[in-house]
């Protein structure tokens, strides 16, 4: 165990952090779920990639710099230090792109990494539906063969991005026959294929940061197709692990939060009201805590230790954190704190999105049933 | 940067754990409560033997960290943290003590956490305190929570000067760090205990485990005892005393909560004094305030984040 940073891992972070202070805009972008803001995103995007940041994780051949994840750690920690923008294209660079490189063909991390990392193709998910939200495996959009096509028809919600993005990736039963987890097919698929609509959902925010995408016979080549025909279910696990995991959420959003609160404390708080001192102290210790989970953890997976059901663990986690860290800071705020603007610091706007975590990528409760059932191996519920 | 133990720590607590899974099942605690001296002399030498006892007399926490956990899944009986993690630090490099590190000498601290009691006096020939080396004392038995773990005034004996440069507030942290490993592993097991209960215990024509309120619980437990693992290593590498109290007020706290769930898990049987569970319950709520309770620790960390 060896807990501080190499040369070479200083040098990277130096880095890092010089060409984040000459490019970080100077002042916070618009919402990328607003058509502005989502432009001036994907404009970001491409300077990062031009300056091959974008995809620091991935192999130099699709544009990143075959960094370990100790390093993608600390580029994290930068980017999060700098204050950069959100990440349009998390879905596809996060998500989707580990899954390619997993289980796609050459031909297809040809095709469709490259042009992830520039933000070129911004890619938005689609796995839940109406009638399939914490029971994913209840899928009934169908794509349907047709010679070198499949024909897909259904619904898709909660889709991040689907607004703006160029495709959407998702799972869709191929085989009517089959039930529940067996006969699903994993398929990436244009927005802008004839037979698709996106009806824009306005969040709890206001802003329209996920989409329902109505599919109406649309025709799709079978070359779309991600780990094979009846593979779905799988493929999806690995990305939802990614997920779960330590890809989209790193520790490093949530340590800024937590020097922002003590920020925060130290200018407005009541240094006799020791009880919200104790409530800032332990958000900066769940944060800190989870810095040092997650070192753990990707220790492990550069050892070779793959990330299983542990990754719910993560993801309850940060989720119920990062709803902790902004309900102590609306408490710090006072009256501030019922203001959508103004001296709340954007508290507000970032309480309203802490909700949505505990819920998306799988609701915590669901990922308690998978901490029960993998690592502590209770029977099967119901 | 590397956050990972090496192959031969990972052996040793490996090594461990097999000893202590022959040497000290249940029914060995149990005799040692029921015994009334909280000490198990045959465990003792055992441990002595292996080496876990005197192994800090030149190795450092990080090396020996994995090794108090594993003695708390065991529920070990003694002092075998205050021995082997304050005790043989301070005392363990004079001849004079050589004893502590096959442990044929028997050594306890006290009195670095503000504690006016002494746990393991009675069969302990040595108690480092702040203030100096106490040795032929007379011990009062009081009685206490955990049989493993009894608890004593003492009076009387010589007290010798501590060493040159002994330092009581590390001696505390090293404490507080090793009983944070002692508590994680504690916590582990019991929610090993309560998963194979609720695979076992059926209602309603089912295994309980099956119900999610039943689940639900059991990954609680398991997410704060996995979460505090990381920070009790972390904190044994540095010795940091911020990070030293996040750790102990964590695994504390953790051990706690999977006290409480193993418990509930059980239902009525928990509540029994025939159930096994108790005897890493009780020695759970001893040492979650044994070194600090998780309060001073989190106004230690507070004093830290908020000055």
């Amino acid at each position: 165990m060896d807990l501080r940073e190499t040369a070479e891992e200083s040098a990277f972070r130096a880095e890092a952090r010089a060409w984040l202070e000459a490019n970080v805009p100077a002042e916070p972008l618009p919402s990328f779920d607003t058509e502005a803001g989502f432009a001036l995103h994907r404009e970001w995007e491409r300077k990062l990639a031009a300056g091959r940041w974008s995809a620091v994780s991935w192999p130099e051949e699709y544009g990143g710099r075959g960094a370990d994840y100790l390093k993608w750690l600390i580029f994290e920690e930068e980017y999060h230090r700098a204050g950069a923008p959100g990440r349009v294209n998390q879905n596809g660079i996060f998500l989707l792109g580990p899954t390619i490189m997993e289980v796609g063909t050459e031909e297809q991390k040809a095709r469709f990494l490259p042009t992830m990392a520039t933000s070129e193709i911004v890619w938005a998910q689609a796995w839940s539906e109406p009638n399939a939200g914490s029971d994913m495996a209840a899928i009934r959009s169908k794509a349907v063969s047709d010679g070198d096509d499949w024909v897909v028809t259904g619904q898709k919600i909660w889709a991040s991005r689907a607004v703006w993005a160029d495709w959407c990736f998702g799972i869709f039963r191929t085989d009517p026959t089959a039930e529940r987890h067996r006969g699903l097919t994993f398929i990436l698929i244009p927005l802008d294929s004839p037979g698709i609509t996106v009806r824009p959902i306005a969040q709890l925010d206001g802003d329209t940061g996920f989409a329902e995408i109505f599919f109406d016979e649309v025709r799709v080549s079978k070359e779309n197709t991600l780990g094979g025909e009846g593979k779905g279910w799988s493929v999806a696990m690995a990305t939802a692990g990614f997920e779960r995991g330590v890809s989209l959420r790193s520790p490093a959003r949530f340590s800024e939060a937590a020097k922002r609160l003590v920020a925060l404390w130290k200018r407005v708080g009541d240094p006799s009201d020791t009880a919200l001192a104790d409530a800032v102290t332990d958000c900066w210790m769940r944060a800190e805590g989870y810095r040092l989970h997650t070192y753990r953890t990707v220790t492990g997976m550069i050892e070779g230790k793959p990330i299983g059901a542990e990754a719910s663990l993560n993801k309850i986690f940060w989720s119920e954190m990062d709803v902790r860290i902004n309900e102590v800071a609306l408490q710090l705020l006072g009256p501030d704190a019922e203001r959508m603007s103004g001296p709340n610091e954007r508290w507000v706007d970032s309480f309203l999105f802490s909700l949505s975590g505990p819920i998306y990528a799988g609701t915590n409760e669901i990922q308690r049933n998978i901490i029960a059932d993998r690592v502590l191996q209770l029977p099967k519920g119901v | 940067m590397r956050f990972s133990f090496t192959d031969d720590q990972q052996a040793f607590a490996d090594a461990l754990r097999d000893l202590l899974t022959k040497e000290c099942p249940p029914s060995l605690v149990r005799s040692v409560w029921e015994e009334g001296t909280g000490h198990s002399a045959a465990l003792w030498n055992k441990l002595g033997e292996m080496g876990v006892l005197g192994l800090m007399a030149d190795a450092d926490m990080v090396d020996t960290i994995l090794l108090f956990q594993e003695l708390g899944r065991a529920a070990v009986p003694g002092p075998v943290v205050e021995h082997a993690a304050v005790v043989v630090p301070a005392l363990g490099a004079d001849p004079a003590y050589a004893g502590l590190l096959d442990g044929s000498l028997v050594a306890t601290a006290a009195g670095f956490d503000g504690s006016p009691y002494v746990a393991h006096a009675a069969i302990s020939d040595i108690v480092l305190t702040p203030e100096g080396i106490r040795r032929g004392f007379t011990a009062t038995d009081l009685e206490g929570l955990d049989h493993g773990r009894r608890l004593a005034t003492i009076e009387g004996g010589t007290t010798e000067a501590l060493p040159a440069g002994f330092d009581a507030a590390a001696a505390y942290d090293r404490g507080a760090v090793a009983m944070a490993a002692y508590l994680i592993g504690l916590g582990e097991r019991m929610i090993d205990i309560a998963a194979e209960y609720a695979r076992q215990r059926e209602q309603f024509g089912k295994p309980i485990g099956a119900f999610q309120a039943v689940k639900h619980l059991l990954a609680d437990a398991l997410q704060q005892v996995e979460f505090a693992k990381p920070v009790t290593y972390a904190a044994a590498w540095s010795m940091a005393p911020h990070e030293v109290s996040m750790a102990k007020a964590l695994a504390g706290e953790a051990a706690y909560r999977a006290s409480r769930s193993s418990m509930q898990v059980h239902g009525g049987i928990g509540y029994t004094w025939e159930a096994d569970l108790q005897l890493w319950m009780k020695k759970s709520w001893a040492l979650m305030r044994a070194w600090g309770d998780p309060t001073t620790h989190r106004r230690r960390v507070s004093a830290h984040v908020l000055s």
